[in-house]
């Protein structure tokens, strides 16, 4: 008979206190990490108490303020409802097409939110403003609640719903009161990415013409490049973001985001839906029109009416060039740096880890034009040489993107069975060499998979492109910028069709985890 | 599941020569010739670079940016810029560089080529073409006793909704740099604060202009050669609109001059200078008068393209170009909350 | 003369302020297999790891083949300790093959090795074409015995093995146990292992340490740890027991089950006698019968091939007694329960 025996995925590998030297390298990355909000901290205090007071309340300040926050409270639940929906139309009910269904509603992460806002403005020239922006932030993205509520629908235990209906409840009732609880670590988790993504985005909103927080930044930095009151409205928006993180994780308590096992979960028959199925189906089909089927009519009409013209080989090689190199380098040298990171946070227990980790989430949610700014002041003031130069913008592309890595390499390094390295070590190979021959061989799928990750949030891009690219670069996503703001859409077309392309390989293997994984 | 070992290799290796050749083309930028950092529109400098190479042999290359941009990067980069001339759309961002002594004197036989109003009395730097304000508007809804007298009517409330323009753009700030030199800050501020709460922003003046043409608005503030580009080519967003000139030494008349300037950080001033003088000489301003950029020319008495209306005949407010302030009219539209 | 291959003197270990180990001592000959028994969470598995060198001990020497590897301050690193270790699922590489796994501390020529790859599998009773496989396509118990040959290729003066059949499904482990014990000797390789199962250890063993909160109860051989495990802890762990209050007379014990012989030196009085459960015999007897070791059936369990009884003799605890299961006596039927052999007594009270 066996007592309680620990099973061996869970015996830490070491309850010792990390080395000097990895706590050194993980306190210089924090660091580098924090830039960004140590940006904004010494330029409030630089401009002083009274100036940033005076330039905090004006009414631009509270139209903007309004705008931003108006946005997220009113895109976040939208996304939800219809994520959790849809997902539920999907999982749960005999719908028709549900095969198709699935990849058709993840498919829209393959589309930049600035092309989308393409899409739809040059469908509809006037189209600006308020709803505008809530209409373009939906259809972008709802997926990143779809996605995990999806996944955690498929694998939930049937015995709950059907325990509930015995116990009395109707379907609806069951789904109130023991599905939807359970979907509470995808909504949440889904939520806060959108509302990150919202605070962030420049791009998608300014060719609506409508006003946030971080359109005026860039537009401050555009007229006054390092000025007070740029910097006091990124220090508004990091607040607005700080904000935010601690909202989800009061809600989401101590919960963590597991991954479920792999196992198949035992097969619920769907809901019939009976005379609802034409709704159902029409609503689906809604969703996907409106944010899958006006990019992609839109991009195959301008390209159709542009014909071969637009095709300006010369431009769009020079730009993939340039795109593929820049994410290329970036992609490599952020999975590197992150590797730190990931070791300490699944090593080790401790006060450290926890540390690393938790830092880690507050830069997560950092927007990209804060640390574009963080990082324009640190070279004009500390690194001349630095300023304009690729340097910085890969400097940029790794401090947004390493948490993005991080997911990866975690699991990948989560996944390593804990008895494998000392029995390597048991064999006469030392530590080192161990680390080389086994370590790294085994997580080396799961630092592919980050990395491509990483390369394609790099090749689209925008917002600290734009500000950080040294003059004469030239990418995919501002080149597409360029022309679509000259109106040219049909030249724009073709950047747009190969910044979705680029997309949609990681869009697929998005799609695969989600049909086994159960959090993003 | 073995880790794809030739896949990573065949990516690095792909990754490192893609970057690689990245970077050659962009050090190739410098290696020889001359280097222009480049504001005005990236068609109109290729065909002063094509030109000035073919006469005198010199190669060019340039970085395209915008004005505050380019001017920026000037500033930050001090006396270690690589660059040897720059070219921009309108005059601020030239002044801001000036400010910050990085010009060197022009030559006295290009300044000779420029009439007086159309370069700064410090010869620092010169004018090399220029644009004027205009309204454009909806010909179907305004009428010609409809227009406004003076740009300064359109704070007034019956404008209000009825008119746009794109604040954002270094064009439009240097439009308030000058209204602020006219016109004292009191003036600019109030006029600034009709603009927040009565036009409609846009993102550039090509999209104000097609907005005047879908109706969206009845008219807004442009500059013109965007009208006239438009009318040569398919009218698409023009199709519906006219010109209006405020004439009469308004404000609203006021013509924004492109300024180029050698730095004097530039190892190669000889042949910089050699370029300023191409661009303001006769060869360079017929580029404006025959080509399709639609700006008007400045010097050696070159005419402006038929199509447009005379220089002289606009009544151009007199402003000194080195006056105008970027600064302070970021921070009037900062407190007004355009910005 | 001949050094021991293992000799561990006063290690102790702590863990978060617990003390894990307090002071153990144990020596293995070389060529022969010591089994560490214990329950789960008595310190066993820590003990393997500090002599692995997966931990440094807070105090206390390890000597190996009569080279010191961890005394107070300095510790030789695990891969320069020449032990063989094999943890309890294996742990074999995923990303190799079985003989790249099997041929990972090796470091000869290709041909050396693909040799010696081929000789090891054979030693483990596995196919030579075996190799090519990765270990996922392997069963349990072929997993466990790629993990020994693996750990037998550098030729490792210890043995090092964690509950080694303990991951295995019951029918697979004592033909394994069997198997690994035969390689084992016929290889001639000293061997630590450490498990919870006290049959394991009883059986493939030469030294049985029996482990109790960090703390050694019982060294001996099989025989010896069973026999005379010395307190009732040790005792239970080994086996079942019966235990029965009696008194001492000159080396005779008196108890409920009649006068018993006692092994050892043992002094006058009462004392807790222990006997094992095939020690007593139960045979039917008429209800008119009475004397000591009559006593009534209270309950009897159908176990297959034989019944469990339970007893009343008067003077205590009812006792368990099996029986084989053909014409088992029923409910208040009357038996004489008989001791054979001799009884131990144990130190402490129950």
């Amino acid at each position: 008979m066996i007592t309680d025996t620990i099973p061996a995925a869970r015996r830490p590998a070491s309850v010792e206190r990390p080395g000097p030297a990895l706590v050194g390298a993980v306190v210089v990355l924090v660091a580098a990490t924090l830039v960004p909000l140590g940006y904004v901290a010494w330029s409030v205090i630089a401009t002083g108490p009274l100036e940033v007071y005076a330039l905090v309340a004006r009414p631009r300040v509270v139209e903007l303020l309004v705008n931003t926050v108006g946005l997220v409270v009113v895109t976040v639940p939208l996304c939800v409802v219809l994520g959790v929906g849809a997902a539920w139309l999907v999982e749960r009910t005999d719908v028709p097409g549900r095969s198709l269904w699935r990849p058709l509603l993840v498919a829209p992460l393959a589309v930049p939110a600035f092309v989308n806002s393409y899409a739809w403005v040059s469908v509809v020239p006037s189209l600006h403003g308020f709803w505008a922006g809530i209409l373009v932030a939906t259809t972008s993205y709802f997926p990143f609640v779809y996605v995990p509520a999806a996944a955690t629908l498929r694998r939930l235990d049937p015995a709950m719903e059907e325990s509930a209906r015995a116990l009395g409840s109707s379907p609806a009732g069951a789904f109130w009161r023991v599905v939807l609880p359970q979907l509470r670590l995808a909504i949440l988790g889904g939520g806060l990415l959108i509302g990150v993504h919202l605070l962030a985005e420049y791009g998608a909103f300014a060719m609506l013409r409508f006003p946030t927080l971080t359109t005026a930044i860039f537009e401050q930095f555009q007229a006054t490049f390092n000025g007070a009151a740029g910097s006091t409205l990124a220090g508004v928006l990091v607040l607005l973001c700080l904000v935010l993180l601690a909202g989800e994780a009061a809600a989401r308590g101590t919960a963590r985001y597991s991954r479920i096992g792999s196992g198949a979960a035992r097969y619920l028959s769907p809901h019939r839906l009976g005379a609802k199925a034409i709704p159902a189906w029409s609503v689906l089909a809604v969703l996907v029109a409106l944010s899958l089927g006006v990019p992609a009519w839109t991009i195959l009409r301008w390209l159709w009416i542009g014909g071969t013209e637009v095709w300006d080989v010369d431009g769009i090689v020079s730009a993939t060039v340039q795109t593929a190199g820049l994410a290329a380098v970036a992609a490599t040298a952020t999975t590197v740096l992150a590797f730190p990171f990931a070791w300490v946070a699944v090593r080790y227990r401790g006060f450290f880890a926890r540390f690393v980790e938790g830092t880690n989430f507050v830069t997560s949610s950092m927007p990209g034009i804060v640390t574009a700014l963080a990082l324009v002041t640190v070279a004009i003031r500390l690194a001349p040489p630095l300023y304009q130069t690729v340097a910085l913008v890969l400097a940029a592309y790794v401090l947004l993107f390493i948490p993005r890595a991080m997911v990866n390499l975690r699991s990948g390094l989560a996944q390593i069975p804990p008895g494998i390295e000392e029995a390597s070590r048991s064999l006469g190979v030392s530590p080192t060499r161990t680390f080389v021959r086994v370590t790294l061989r085994l997580v080396a799928p799961a630092a592919a998979a980050g990395a491509s990750l990483v390369f394609v949030a790099v090749a689209t891009e925008l917002t600290a492109t734009l500000l950080l690219a040294p003059t004469g670069t030239s990418t995919l996503a501002m080149r597409f910028w360029s022309l679509s703001s000259e109106l040219d859409y049909a030249a724009a077309a073709p950047y747009a069709l190969l910044l979705v392309g680029l997309s949609v390989p990681v869009t697929l293997v998005l799609f695969r985890q989600s049909t086994r994984a159960a959090a993003l | 599941m073995r880790p794809p070992w030739r896949r990573i290799g065949a990516l690095l290796a792909a990754a490192v020569l893609v970057t690689s050749a990245a970077a050659c083309s962009s050090a190739s930028d410098e290696s020889d010739g001359l280097l222009i950092y480049n504001a005005q529109h990236e068609s109109l400098t290729k065909e002063w670079i094509d030109a000035f190479t073919k006469e005198t042999g010199i190669k060019v290359t340039y970085r395209q940016g915008g004005d505050t941009e380019l001017g920026n990067q000037l500033i930050a980069e001090g006396t270690s810029s690589p660059a040897d001339v720059i070219l921009t759309e309108n005059s601020p961002a030239m002044a801001a560089v000036e400010k910050a002594g990085l010009f060197a004197d022009v030559d006295p036989a290009t300044v000779a080529q420029v009439p007086a109003q159309y370069r700064p009395a410090t010869n620092k730097w010169t004018g090399v073409a220029a644009r004027t304000t205009v309204f454009a508007y909806d010909k179907s809804k305004l009428t010609e006793a409809q227009l406004p007298r003076s740009i300064m009517d359109l704070e007034k409330p019956e404008w209000k909704g009825r008119w746009g323009a794109p604040p954002v753009k270094p064009d439009f700030q240097a439009i308030v740099a000058a209204m602020l030199d006219l016109t004292g800050e009191p003036a600019t501020s109030a006029w600034l604060a009709g603009m927040k709460s009565g036009a409609e922003i846009f993102q550039d003046n090509i999209a104000t202009l097609r907005a005047i043409n879908a109706g969206e608005v009845d008219g807004g503030i442009i500059y013109h050669y965007y009208w006239f580009r438009d009318q040569a080519k398919t009218k698409e967003i023009s199709g519906n609109t006219a010109l209006h000139y405020f004439r009469n030494q308004d404000p609203g008349a006021f013509v924004s001059i492109s300024g180029g300037g050698v730095l004097n950080s530039s190892k190669k001033k000889a042949d910089a200078q050699k370029f300023l003088a191409f661009v303001t000489s006769k060869a360079g301003q017929e580029v404006l008068e025959k080509g399709t950029s639609f700006e008007y020319p400045v010097a050696s008495g070159v005419p402006a393209n038929p199509a447009l209306v005379p220089l002289a005949d606009l009544q151009a407010p007199a402003v000194n170009p080195s006056d105008l302030d970027a600064k302070k009219v970021t921070d009037l539209m900062t407190s007004a909350g355009l910005l | 003369m001949t050094a021991h291959a293992l000799e561990i003197s006063g290690l102790a270990k702590e863990f978060d302020g617990q003390e894990v180990l307090h002071g153990v001592d144990l020596s293995v000959q070389s060529g022969t297999v010591t089994a560490v028994v214990g329950a789960s969470g008595c310190g066993k598995t820590t003990l393997l790891r500090l002599v692995a060198g997966f931990e440094t001990p807070d105090a206390g020497t390890i000597s190996i083949a009569g080279r010191p590897v961890a005394d107070v301050g300095r510790s030789v690193p695990a891969h320069r300790r020449d032990v063989g270790y094999v943890a309890q699922d294996g742990a074999l590489f995923p990303h190799l093959t079985v003989g790249q796994n099997i041929a990972y501390g090796l470091n000869g020529s290709a041909r050396s090795t693909r040799a010696r790859v081929t000789e090891l599998l054979e030693t483990v009773s596995l196919d030579a074409d075996m190799a090519r496989r990765r270990p996922h396509q392997l069963s349990g118990g072929q997993q466990q015995r790629v993990a020994l040959a693996r750990a037998l290729a550098r030729e490792p003066a210890l043995m090092l093995l964690d509950e080694p059949f303990s991951a295995l499904d019951t029918g697979l482990r004592s033909s394994t146990r069997a198997a690994v014990a035969r390689l084992l000797a016929e290889a001639g390789v000293t061997t630590l292992l450490v498990t919870h199962d006290q049959e394991e250890a009883l059986s493939i063993a030469d030294q049985v340490a029996v482990m109790r909160d960090g703390r050694f109860t019982r060294v001996g051989t099989p025989q010896q740890v069973y026999l005379t495990p010395g307190d009732v802890f040790t005792a239970r762990f080994l086996g079942d027991c019966v235990l029965l209050p009696a008194t001492i007379t000159s080396g005779v014990a008196d108890c409920a089950l009649g006068r018993v012989p006692v092994r050892g030196d043992v002094a006058d009085g009462s004392v807790t006698l222990l006997l094992r459960p095939e020690q007593l015999v139960a045979g039917a007897v008429s209800d008119g019968e009475g004397g000591t070791g009559v006593g009534t059936v209270l309950s009897s369990e159908f176990r297959g091939r034989d019944v469990l009884l339970t007893v009343d003799v008067g003077g205590g605890d009812p006792i368990s007694v099996r029986r084989h299961g053909i014409d088992p006596p029923g409910v208040d039927a009357k038996v004489r329960v008989d001791v054979i052999g001799t009884a131990t007594v144990l130190d402490e009270r129950p």
